[in-house]
């Protein structure tokens, strides 16, 4: 493949600035164990008995999920990043289509999402929250909820002109995905229309496939659904956010910055 | 193989709802020529050479860079051009060597061969001990020569370069047109350069002026100015009429800005001891000097009588 140095060069550079900044992998790391203790043990003690044990384990597949959506989200991020700071035009202007950009940027930021959750899988086996064996059977579910969190994170940078709109997106995207996806909760004791809004919430499935993996959890969806609609919409969300990203009307800001034209 | 001209375009023409950015240009310029854009900021400058490199492509119109479409083979047009951005595109948390090899990787160059390239342009711009620092501890005109040095990596046909020495200081400027100049040299590139700084491109084989979008005037940099004057004769004065009137008969027009005036003498044996002696006490300053591509520009491209840069 004639493309593979740029794509290898493009994720590469990505990846490298991930594992550069080790406080930052470290500090995602705090995040989910956060949720897990003052989630788990908070709503938990609200729980009676075997619930309550239940509940920290039943919150494993959501924790991990959230690790990929942020991490994922965040690295595909970097495309509208990059061009806010200019390096997107030397991209631009490398002898390859533009969509290979958003592939190279949402393979680094599928493998960034599933470093860190490996890193996790690994402090929940040691901390005695989970099994050797359940660690590594959730990999499969993780690797397939990474591809679509990257996606989602393609299709909101390929509209999002510049990072003014991280608050929006944060406020908008990433919480309303984690909190509506059956991460914290069963969907079957939703109420209706919350239902509907899991449903077509593609996170959902990615949450729903690793409960599946996780004896602790009820799963709500049957394997070969979690993994047509993982499938179906990562595919269509990245061809998607390619086709948009190829469009020059686009990048115009990125070139006419300094006549102070708007496209 | 070679073609005769590196860059063509006909009626190239770049709109922006009702705003025309660049209005029906025509090109042709050969290969190995150094070429110069001239003209105000706004004028259309960037947005041409946006359109020559597929950054963004024309409302109407065609262009071809050695022959190849700009519209139908983008991907081939950007492996044979090479641009250098107004401002830097290169990140500056990573090092030299870092956005050199990134940017050489991007153009399929093997780590072997980008090392060999990269070690050679840094030493023509004599930046090889910074090779490994950080691009936000370079000066400004450092790092402008390191976006130069990525430009050129794969030995691009042609080389454009946006105001490539806008904001840097005077010896950093004729640093970077001696790099330049090298390039060209060694490499046999054509080089497309656009610039406000119009005395920086007296060194092209050509230059065309533009403005509002729309070439006005164009040809070889000394020709234009043989053309224009032998001298220009520059007085200040405080009762500019009465000395105009004195001169304009001999001169012509002169361009008019407060109590200053400015003539064109086509002349080469005007005895300036004698005009100033006619003139007497009426004149502040009086100096006569040789014409230059500035001169070219207001008297040519902008109205004598306003004497206005847009």
């Amino acid at each position: 493949m004639k493309n593979w140095l740029a794509v290898k060069a493009v994720a590469g550079r990505e990846l490298s600035k991930v594992f550069r900044q080790r406080g930052r992998l470290i500090s995602s790391m705090v995040r989910p164990l956060i949720w897990l203790l003052v989630i788990g043990s908070g709503v938990g003690s609200m729980l009676q008995g075997s619930q309550q044990e239940g509940y920290l384990g039943f919150l494993v597949p959501g924790i991990v999920a959230m690790t990929l959506l942020f991490a994922a989200l965040l690295s595909a991020l970097t495309l509208v990043y990059d061009k806010e700071f200019g390096v997107m035009r030397m991209m631009m202007i490398a002898p390859i289509e533009h969509y290979w950009i958003v592939i190279a940027k949402l393979i680094a930021a599928t493998i960034t999402a599933m470093v860190q959750a490996l890193m996790l899988l690994v402090i929940l086996v040691l901390i005695g929250l989970i099994d050797w064996d359940i660690a590594l059977l959730l990999l499969i579910p993780s690797f397939a909820t990474a591809i679509c969190c990257a996606a989602i994170g393609g299709l909101i940078a390929a509209w999002s002109r510049t990072l003014d709109n991280f608050a929006v997106i944060m406020n908008f995207f990433i919480f309303p995905l984690f909190f509506l996806s059956g991460a914290l909760y069963p969907v079957s004791q939703l109420p209706e229309l919350l239902k509907y809004v899991v449903l077509i919430n593609p996170f959902s499935y990615g949450v729903d496939l690793m409960k599946h993996a996780v004896p602790a959890a009820e799963s709500d969806f049957s394997v070969l659904t979690d993994i047509s609609v993982l499938a179906v919409f990562s595919v269509l969300a990245i061809v998607i956010a390619c086709w948009r990203f190829s469009r020059e009307s686009v990048h115009e800001p990125l070139f006419h910055r300094a006549t102070g034209k708007k496209s | 193989m070679a073609h005769k001209f590196a860059i063509r375009a006909n009626g190239l023409t770049k709109r922006y709802g009702q705003a025309v950015a660049v209005n029906n240009l025509d090109l042709n310029i050969q290969s190995g020529q150094f070429y110069g854009l001239l003209g105000p900021n706004g004028a259309g400058k960037s947005t041409t050479i946006h359109m020559l490199t597929t950054m963004t492509s024309p409302t109407s119109g065609e262009a071809f860079i050695a022959e190849k479409s700009v519209l139908k083979e983008p991907v081939a047009i950007r492996a044979s051009v090479g641009l250098v951005f107004q401002d830097s595109a290169l990140d500056r948390m990573m090092t030299v060597d870092e956005n050199l090899q990134f940017a050489a990787a991007l153009y399929n160059l093997k780590p072997a061969q980008a090392n060999d390239r990269i070690e050679e342009l840094l030493a023509i711009f004599g930046l090889q001990k910074k090779r490994h620092m950080k691009l936000a501890a370079l000066s400004g005109g450092q790092r402008r020569a390191v976006d130069i040095a990525r430009g050129v990596l794969h030995k691009p046909k042609v080389l454009f370069l946006d105001e490539p020495t806008i904001g840097l200081d005077l010896p950093n400027r004729r640093a970077i047109w001696r790099f330049v100049e090298q390039l060209r040299k060694e490499e046999g590139m054509t080089v497309f350069l656009t610039t406000h700084y119009l005395e920086e491109a007296v060194a092209c084989d050509r230059v065309d002026f533009i403005q509002n979008g729309k070439l006005q005037y164009g040809g070889a940099p000394n020709a234009l100015i043989r053309d224009l004057a032998v001298y220009i004769l520059e007085i200040d004065c405080a009762d500019t009429e009465a000395v105009n009137r004195a001169l304009s008969p001999q001169f012509g027009q002169p361009i008019w800005e407060d109590e200053h005036l400015s003539y064109r003498v086509k002349d080469k044996n005007v005895d300036f001891s004698q005009l100033q002696q006619s003139l007497g006490e009426a004149v502040i300053s009086l100096q006569w000097r040789k014409p230059n591509l500035n001169d070219v520009y207001l008297w040519t491209v902008c109205p004598p009588e306003t004497g206005v840069v847009t």
